[in-house]
C-alpha cells in the first residue's frame, strides 16, 4: 500500500514538474495561434509563413487553428459579443464581405497595422475594405479576382479561340453560348438560384455595391445594379444555363463535362486542375464585362479574405511582427504559396517574381497567374458596407422572380425594399 | 437553496436578460433601449413573415402526418402475432437516435438533380423528367417535411407503444367477443385510451417544429429564396450571419415563445373539452 502511495506521489511530483517546465518555456517562447478556414489552403499558406518566420525567429512556432468557415465565423462573434476574450486566437481570416460588419460591430476588437505596415504596396481594393476612419485593419491576403474558366476544347470545336473570348460583353458571351449550343448541343453555364455570387461580379466590375461610397442602399435607383439584374435575366432566358443546387453540384456540372464554362473567382483553379485528365482541355479569359454601363470593366472579385489581429491577443507584438515581415513584405513566400496552394495574395511587388510568369500546361500553355494579376490591379474599389450578408438574402429572394421573367424595376424595388427594412 | 441558485444563474437569469434584449436596439455589443421598436420592425418585415409562414405550414403539415403514422405503425407493432416485431421496433426507433449531419448529407445526395430518388421516379415513369428537389420552393418544403417525419416517427411510436401495452387486454377481449370489427376497436378503445398520450406528443411535436432548424440548415439552408426559412433560422441568420442584431433576434425569439404558449394552451382546451 505504502509503496503504491509514494509511486503515486512520485508520479505527481514528476508531472507537476513536467508542467512547470512546460509553463516556463511557453513563457519564454511565443506561439501565435491562428484561426482559420480551409487546411489546405488557407492553413497551408499560413504554415508556410510560421515556417519561415521561425528560421529567423526561433522562440516563436504558429499554430493554425482549423475550424469550418461558418463555425470560425460563428464563434468569433458570440466570442466578441459575450465580451469574453479568453480563448480567442491572436490573428483571424475574415472573410471580405464581413469585414466592416466585424470592425464596425465589436469597436476595439481588432488591431489597426498601419503602423507596421506599407499598404501602398497592397491592391487597393483589398486595403480600403479593411480601413475604418483612416485605420486599416487586415494584412490583405486571398484576392477573389474573377476570371472565365471555359472548356478550350469544346469551345474550339464551335470555332472559338482564346482571342475570341478576350475582353467581351455578356451580350458576346450569350450570343457564342448559343451558337456552341448549336455546334455541339451543349450547355455553357451553370447556375446556382441560392447563390447571389454572379450577379456581385457584375456589381464590383462596374464599380457598383449594393451600396454607396456612404453605405446608403440606393438599389432600386442604381442603374448597374438594374443592368446586372437584367442581364442575369437574359443570360438564364437565352438558354445556355443549367440549374445547379449547392455548391457540390456546381463545382460537379464544369468540372464533370456537364456545362463548359463558369465565371468564378481565381480560387477555383486548383478544384478545376484536380481533375487532371482534362489538362489542356481549360482556358481563362477575363470576365465579360456589363453592356451599356458606365465604368464596366472585365475585371472582378468574388470572395477573398484577409488576416486581422485581435486587440486582445496575448501575443498581439509578435503577431503584429510575423504579419508584416513575412506577409507583409515577403515576395519569395508569395511565390512558394503560389506554385503550391494556387494562393493568389494581394501584395502587388510578389507580381514581379517567376511564379507569376510562368506558363501552365493544364490551360494550354497561358500565363496564368500573370493574368490574374493584370486584372487584380484593375479591379474597381467598392464599399462592401456592413450588410452584403442582408442584401444577398434579399437577392436571392428574388432570382425565382428573375429567372421567369419578371420586370427588373419591380424585382430591384422589392429587393430594395427589403434590404433598407433589414438594415435598421 | 443551492438548487435554487443555480436555476436562478441558468434559467431565470438568462430569460429575463433576453426579455430586456427584446427591447433593445443597435448593431453587434453597441445597443440602446429601443422601447417597441423591434415590435414595429416585426410587422414590417417581410423575411419574418415569409418565416413564420413557413414554420407554421411545416407544423400543420408535418406534424398530423408524423402522429398519425406513428399511431397507425405503434397499432401495427403492437400485434403480438406480427413476426419480427421488435426488429421493425427498432428500424422505426433508429432514425432518431442517428447522426443528424450523416443524415442530411444522405439525404441531400439522394435528393440531388441525378440523385436515386429522381432516378427510381424516372425509372418506373411516373416523371419524365428528373425534379430539382432542392432548388425549388414547393419540392424543397416537401423535402424538408419528408425529412423531419422520417426523423421523429418512430420517437413519437414509441410513446403509443408504451402507452398500448398498459391497456388491459381484457378490453379488446371483450370486444372481440361482441363482434366489434379490428378498425372501430382501434377508433373506439385505442385512441380514446391514449388520449393523454396523444396530447403529449402533440405539444412536444409543436414545440419542435416551431423551433425547426436542423433539417433548413443542413438541407437548404433555408433556401431557395427563403421557402424552407424558419423562425429558429432567422434568429440564427440575425445573431450570427447577419450584422447582428441580437436585440431584435430575441424579439423574434419570443415570438416563438407567445407561439408555443397559445399553442399549447389550445391544445390543452381542446384535450379537457372532449374529456367532460
Amino acid at each position: 500500500m505504502s509503496g503504491n502511495t509514494s509511486r503515486w506521489t512520485r508520479t505527481l511530483a514528476v508531472a507537476l514538474a513536467g508542467i512547470s517546465m512546460a509553463t516556463m518555456s511557453a513563457a519564454s517562447a511565443a506561439e501565435i495561434t491562428v484561426w482559420a478556414w480551409d487546411p489546405n489552403f488557407n492553413g497551408a499558406t499560413m504554415n508556410k509563413a510560421g515556417e519561415i518566420y521561425a528560421a529567423t525567429h526561433p522562440d516563436t512556432s504558429v499554430t493554425v487553428v482549423d475550424f469550418a468557415k461558418a463555425d470560425l465565423e460563428q464563434k468569433l462573434q458570440a466570442q466578441l459579443a459575450s465580451g469574453t476574450t479568453d480563448g480567442l486566437p491572436d490573428i483571424v481570416l475574415i472573410e471580405d464581405y464581413g469585414a466592416q460588419k466585424y470592425l464596425q460591430s465589436f469597436p476595439g476588437a481588432f488591431e489597426p497595422l498601419n503602423d507596421y505596415i506599407d499598404y501602398s504596396t497592397f491592391a487597393p481594393y483589398k486595403v480600403e475594405l479593411a480601413t475604418l476612419n483612416g485605420q486599416t485593419y487586415s494584412l490583405p491576403f486571398d484576392s477573389g479576382v474573377t476570371g472565365l474558366f471555359y472548356r478550350s476544347d469544346i469551345l474550339g470545336e464551335a470555332g472559338y479561340t482564346a482571342a475570341d473570348l478576350e475582353g467581351i460583353t455578356w451580350d458576346r458571351l450569350i450570343e457564342i453560348g448559343t451558337d456552341v449550343k448549336e455546334k455541339t448541343g451543349q450547355i455553357l453555364l451553370p447556375f446556382d438560384p441560392n447563390d447571389a455570387g454572379l450577379i456581385r461580379i457584375m456589381l464590383q466590375s462596374a464599380g457598383s455595391w449594393y451600396f454607396d461610397a456612404d453605405g446608403n442602399v440606393t438599389l432600386a435607383d442604381n442603374p448597374v445594379f438594374k443592368a446586372a439584374l437584367s442581364t442575369y435575366q437574359d443570360v438564364v432566358a437565352s438558354g445556355i444555363t443549367k440549374p445547379v443546387a449547392g455548391w457540390t453540384e456546381y463545382t460537379g456540372s464544369f468540372t464533370s463535362g456537364d456545362t463548359l464554362a463558369t465565371v468564378t473567382g481565381v480560387w477555383m483553379v486548383g478544384t478545376i486542375k484536380a481533375n487532371a485528365d482534362q489538362s489542356g482541355q481549360w482556358g481563362i479569359a477575363p470576365i465579360p464585362s456589363l453592356s451599356g454601363v458606365e465604368g464596366a470593366t472585365n475585371a472582378s472579385n468574388l470572395g477573398g479574405s484577409s488576416w486581422y489581429v485581435l486587440s486582445s491577443a496575448p501575443n498581439k507584438e509578435e503577431a503584429i511582427d510575423f504579419l508584416a515581415s513575412v506577409w507583409g513584405q515577403d515576395a519569395d513566400f508569395y511565390q512558394e504559396i503560389l506554385v503550391n496552394q494556387g494562393a493568389l495574395g494581394s501584395l502587388l511587388s510578389a507580381r514581379e517574381g517567376e511564379a507569376y510568369s510562368a506558363s501552365d500546361d493544364f490551360f494550354g500553355g497561358a500565363p496564368v497567374w500573370q493574368g490574374f494579376s493584370d486584372w487584380l490591379g484593375e479591379i474597381p474599389a467598392v464599399n462592401y458596407g456592413l450588410f452584403t450578408n442582408e442584401a444577398d438574402s434579399a437577392v436571392v429572394a428574388q432570382i425565382p422572380a428573375l429567372t421567369s421573367g419578371g420586370d427588373v424595376d419591380e424585382i430591384a424595388a422589392a429587393i430594395d425594399a427589403q434590404v433598407r427594412q433589414q438594415v435598421q | 437553496m443551492p438548487a435554487l441558485i443555480l436555476l436562478g444563474i441558468f434559467m431565470i437569469y438568462p430569460i429575463l436578460w433576453s426579455l430586456w434584449m427584446s427591447f433593445q436596439t443597435g448593431r453587434g455589443m453597441a445597443f440602446s433601449f429601443g422601447g417597441f421598436t423591434n415590435i414595429m420592425r416585426l410587422t414590417q418585415d417581410p423575411v419574418f413573415l415569409r418565416a413564420l409562414t413557413n414554420t407554421l405550414t411545416f407544423l400543420a403539415i408535418q406534424v398530423p402526418i408524423m402522429l398519425i403514422l406513428a399511431l397507425l405503425f405503434a397499432n401495427a407493432l403492437n400485434d403480438s402475432r406480427l413476426w419480427g416485431r421488435s426488429w421493425f421496433r427498432t428500424a422505426i426507433f433508429l432514425p432518431c437516435v442517428t447522426s443528424l449531419v450523416a443524415y442530411s448529407v444522405v439525404f441531400r445526395s439522394m435528393f440531388a438533380q441525378d440523385g436515386i430518388i429522381n432516378q427510381m421516379l424516372m425509372g418506373i415513369g411516373i416523371i419524365g423528367s428528373p425534379i430539382p428537389w432542392l432548388a425549388d420552393p414547393f419540392w424543397a418544403k416537401v423535402v424538408i417535411i419528408s425529412a423531419i417525419t422520417w426523423r421523429w416517427t418512430g420517437y413519437n411510436m414509441i410513446f403509443y407503444l408504451a402507452a398500448m401495452q398498459n391497456i388491459d387486454r381484457s378490453i379488446y377481449e371483450a370486444a372481440r367477443i361482441d363482434g366489434v370489427p379490428a378498425w372501430a376497436r382501434f377508433w373506439h378503445i385505442t385512441v380514446p385510451m391514449l388520449r393523454p398520450v396523444i396530447l403529449f406528443t402533440t405539444v412536444i411535436s409543436t414545440i419542435g417544429t416551431l423551433q425547426l432548424f436542423d433539417e433548413p440548415n443542413l438541407l437548404t439552408q433555408g433556401g431557395p429564396s427563403d421557402a424552407t426559412l424558419t423562425l429558429s433560422l432567422y434568429i440564427y441568420n440575425l445573431s450570427f450571419r447577419f450584422m447582428p442584431s441580437f436585440g431584435y433576434a430575441a424579439t423574434v425569439s419570443y415570438v416563438i415563445v407567445v407561439l408555443v404558449a397559445i399553442l399549447t394552451i389550445i391544445q390543452f382546451l381542446v384535450a379537457k373539452d372532449r374529456r367532460a
